[in-house]
């Protein structure tokens, strides 16, 4: 009895922590002037969200852009991902270590490493300020974490099926759509929800090679937070964070333990 | 027939093309300057930490360039200037003189100087601009960007002038000289601070004391003097290190950006705030940030007064847009407009005297907002700008000294 | 994309991105800080970036800054988040919402966590207020220095708030695939709950929660954005340090950026060496290629 209500209190308690840090935001975003000590905000107002949605603020577009280059990353390291997945989950082969080492390295190595020689390396490219070239940048530690989720996935799938296919006379590019497609999807799922996910929040990279033209939210958000509005800022946060919400309300049902298990090498 | 069709062919589709090439427009007129500028965008970056400003520059400007001029205006908004020199130099060493990202800064200071010594910026066109003619050149603190002269490498936008502001229902009677600010800071320990140097404001607050331990500016004016220098960065250090203790978290650490100070300010953290543009302290009042019984003032031993700029990179691709820019920030009209106290209340940086009638008549009529000091009675106690060497200097000695 | 393809080309793709991406970066990065900058004039390689940058104290102060913070984020995150996957394993009224809020938290970007818990624990912020109310404080200056601090407790707090959510749900996975028959087992032959966690329980877990860490440690450590938004202006965490050392307007510090790019990088590989033996199990599974 007392550890069941324990387990409730400590539930109670959890959910509260995990909901706090957005509370303000929320409430900063409806409140006109909410000095110290008020607990509430001494005016209400939707000014700040009227702004916000204007087309003066910029954050609407700014939306735009970054579900583009969310999107756009989140397409090419699934054509890219899937198949360097389907290499080290159903493949023995010399140097594989060597491979998943390189493979690994961006989501581990900090930005900062990176963002310097990117820069100068774009800059030469012509790359710089535009959205292919932060399209590109967000690859770089975004594909880590759909390599890895797709070679957990294969690395647990059988080839039976697909041969058998085959044999029944299917081209590869049946073999694909009807037999392996449909077994990787919820993998594929998980793993284009964790590559957007990082890229919709990328900052540094973003900031470097964008060179102030590319105005992704997070940008943005930053911005308004670091000039005193923060009306403003309660309002586009919560812009922010909502299409993450929507994205992992599509993906929820692909959603398994096994495929969360992001570090592939862990057991199941 | 033929050969006037390539002709016009030619020049309607040079109309569109980049106007990359500064010499030759230098040598156009300015109607035909405004005819290469048509279909352009320009890139203008600029401190974007007052949604204010960026709705004036971003609708109001925007609105008109698009109207009659059929120019597309691209606001950038960056957090320092220093952002943009940056941009614009590494795109130098890199090779990159006409494709630019960046058509137009707003800039003054340190940073017009490193654009300038690094022959960064277009230079040599601003007779061409006709609403140059409202500007008194003959004026040195329009001449001269902090001691450095302009030569034709940027045109005035605004006049701004050092003020500070406290919320009058908490502090009654503020100091009202460097002196007995120094003082109140010891007696009223944990509610004072300034944000660290290289902060464009955080600087021109060490600035103050800097000129107050030297005894005045006069002795300070001219190309940078080691020996001076010394001398009053000694003592600087010496009266900064001793109110450092009295100062907010005891100095152990400061506000990073004005913006943070700002906050502090709004929050009762601290009871002052101060900037360089006073029409901000009104901004924050309508906005709800601070208290309505916010005043501001200027010091008697004076406070410090600048002119920002607009500034063409060497390797903007569209510098013929960027010149009618520039032409319309110059005018009458939009230097009365920025003046009002609800669309900026930045002061103008032209001669009045030269506007139109209508223009002058504008700015006699204007009331300013109650929590923002005039900018005439700052006038009264103005002080000059040095030189950027001294300026790089105390920001270099400031966090050596005290910013460790 | 059927199943005789030889793995080379599977990976091609892959690899020539991150080979002419990742790799073309961190070389041009390392050229840099050897202070090989033709624009400037300087041709000959040295160490001079290095030298300059390992005996400045603002540096080391930064490094110690650095690790600090990510040392202790991951370890009380790693903490937290067996707490709370064993506490999630059970059922109990809420279960089902608390585990959609956790899921939740991992589509929250970092920086709207951070300026939410600024408003939340900052000396202004609604924790002062309360206290405030509660007649505990006079003035925002009496309320512990959470923000903007020397031991960036904002920041880590933070950290923690993002990362226990993402430990969890890895440690969960896990123990959903090894199920709960050895538990079962060792508490049939007497063990208490508690010997059961220690020695069956987390033993199995561990190559997860290293792991799960080893990521958590790297970029608790390079992150730049937050501990710019949330921390003192000295020391500065090491990723801010480097980022304006590289924009300043002075080209000869570029070497110096570098150089602590660099050195920020081979914390990173160490990191990735101690990962790549945890997950070794990956490497040794598949049929052999051709």
């Amino acid at each position: 009895m007392r550890g069941s209500a324990l387990r409730t209190l400590a539930g109670l308690a959890l959910a509260m922590w995990l909901i706090l840090p957005l509370l303000p935001l929320a409430i900063w975003s409806v409140a006109h002037g909410w000095r110290f000590p008020a607990i509430w905000p001494a005016e209400w107002s939707l000014k700040a969200w009227a702004f916000a949605l204007s087309p003066a603020s910029g954050v609407l577009q700014s939306l735009g852009t970054t579900t583009l280059v969310a999107a756009a990353t989140t397409v090419l390291a699934a054509l890219v991902g899937v198949p360097a997945g389907r290499a080290l989950g159903l493949y023995r082969f010399r140097g594989k270590g060597l491979v998943l080492l390189l493979l690994v390295a961006p989501a581990i190595l900090p930005g900062i490493a990176v963002a310097l020689g990117l820069h100068g390396i774009f800059l030469r490219l012509g790359l710089t300020g535009t959205i292919p070239g932060v399209v590109l940048a967000h690859l770089i530690p975004v594909l880590p974490y759909m390599t890895l989720v797709m070679a957990a996935v294969f690395a647990g799938f059988d080839t039976d099926a697909e041969d058998q296919a085959r044999s029944l006379g299917a081209r590869p590019m049946q073999v694909f759509a009807h037999v392996t497609l449909p077994a990787i999807l919820p993998g594929l799922l998980t793993g284009a929800l964790f590559a957007f996910l990082v890229s919709w929040s990328q900052y540094l990279l973003t900031l470097s090679i964008g060179g102030g033209k590319v105005q992704t939210l997070p940008l943005v958000l930053f911005s308004f937070a670091t000039s005193g509005r923060n009306d403003v800022t309660g309002a586009v946060a919560m812009i922010y964070i909502l299409p993450g919400l929507v994205a992992l309300a599509l993906t929820a049902r692909h959603l398994t333990g096994r495929n969360l298990a992001l570090g592939a090498g862990v057991p199941g | 027939m033929l050969r006037t069709l390539a002709a016009l062919l030619l020049m309607s589709t040079s109309a569109l093309a980049d106007t990359a090439d500064g010499e030759a427009l230098k040598a156009m007129t300015w109607d035909q300057v405004v005819q290469e500028a048509r279909g352009g965008t320009v890139n203008w970056f600029m401190w974007g930490g007052a949604d204010t400003i960026n709705r004036y520059v971003s609708d109001h400007l925007g609105a008109i360039l698009k109207r009659d001029y059929d120019i597309t205006l691209n606001r950038v908004g960056v957090a320092d200037a220093v952002e943009v020199v940056n941009i614009v130099l590494t795109e130098k060493e890199a090779g990159i003189v006409d494709t630019g990202a960046v058509d137009l800064i707003w800039i003054n200071g340190e940073n017009f100087r490193s654009m300038k010594q690094g022959e960064l910026a277009f230079c040599g066109y601003t007779d061409l601009l006709p609403n140059n003619a409202l500007v008194n050149w003959d004026n040195p603190a329009i001449a001269n960007d902090f001691g450095v002269p302009v030569d034709g490498c940027e045109v005035p936008w605004n006049t701004v002038q050092f003020a500070f502001a406290h919320d009058s229902a908490v502090v009654a009677d503020p100091p009202r000289d460097m002196a007995a600010l120094l003082e109140w800071i010891k007696a009223n320990p944990g509610r004072f601070t300034y944000p660290a140097p290289p902060d464009f404001t955080g600087s021109v607050f060490v600035r103050h004391v800097f000129y107050h331990a030297a005894g005045g500016a006069d002795a300070l004016l001219g190309p940078f003097d080691q020996a001076k220098f010394d001398e009053a960065a000694t003592k600087t250090w010496a009266i900064l290190n001793e109110i450092e203790p009295f100062l907010w978290r005891e100095g152990q650490t400061y506000p990073n950006t004005i913006a943070q100070l700002n906050e502090l300010f709004a929050n009762g953290e601290v009871d002052f705030t101060f900037n360089y543009d006073p029409s901000q302290f009104g901004l924050a009042v309508q906005a709800g940030t601070y208290p309505a019984s916010t005043r501001s003032y200027g010091l008697t031993d004076g406070t410090i007064g600048n002119t920002n700029y607009t500034l063409i990179p060497f390797n903007s691709p569209n510098k013929a847009a960027a010149m009618v820019v520039q032409n319309l920030l110059l005018s009458g009209e939009e230097q009365l407009e920025k003046a009002k106290p609800e669309v900026w209340g930045a002061s103008p940086a032209i001669d009045i005297t030269r506007s139109p009638a209508e223009v002058q008549a504008g700015f006699a009529a204007i009331k300013g907002h109650p929590s923002v000091v005039s900018a005439d009675e700052l006038a009264k106690a103005a002080l000059p700008e040095l030189q950027a060497d001294w300026l790089t200097a105390i920001e270099a000695g400031w966090q050596a000294q005290i910013g460790n | 994309m059927t199943g005789r393809a030889h793995p080379l080309w599977l990976l091609a793709p892959a690899l020539l991105l991150l080979g002419g991406l990742f790799l073309a970066a961190l070389g041009l990065t390392l050229i840099r800080s050897f202070r090989y900058m033709p624009v400037l004039g300087l041709t000959d390689p040295d160490l001079a970036a290095y030298a300059s940058v390992l005996t400045s104290p603002g540096f080391l102060s930064s490094l110690c800054l650095s690790l600090w913070i990510a040392l202790a984020s991951t370890v009380i995150s790693a903490a937290l988040a067996l707490g709370t996957a064993m506490l999630l394993r059970q059922t109990f009224p809420g279960r089902r919402l608390i585990g959609f809020l956790v899921q939740m938290n991992l589509t929250v970007p970092h920086v709207v966590g951070a300026v939410g818990m600024l408003y939340l624990v900052s000396q202004s912020g609604f924790f002062a207020r309360l206290a405030y109310t509660a007649g505990l404080i006079d003035a925002p200056g009496q309320f512990p220095a959470l923000t903007h601090d020397p031991f960036a407790i904002g920041v880590i707090l933070l950290y923690v708030w993002k990362e226990v959510p993402f430990i969890t749900l890895i440690l969960l996975a896990n123990l959903q695939s090894i199920g709960a028959d050895h538990e079962a087992t060792a508490r049939s032959l007497g063990a208490s709950r508690w010997q059961a966690f220690r020695h069956v329980c987390l033993p199995m877990l561990r190559p997860g929660l290293l792991a799960s860490s080893a990521l958590v440690f790297a970029f608790a450590f390079g992150a730049y954005e937050i501990p710019l938004l949330m921390g003192a202006s000295s020391p500065r965490a090491l990723p801010v340090l480097a980022w304006q050392s590289y924009t300043n307007v002075d080209l000869a510090t570029r070497p110096e950026a570098a150089a602590m790019a660099v050195i920020i990088a081979i914390i990173g590989l160490a990191l990735l060496l101690v990962y790549a033996r945890l997950t070794r199990p990956l490497a040794n599974r598949g049929r052999d290629a051709g």
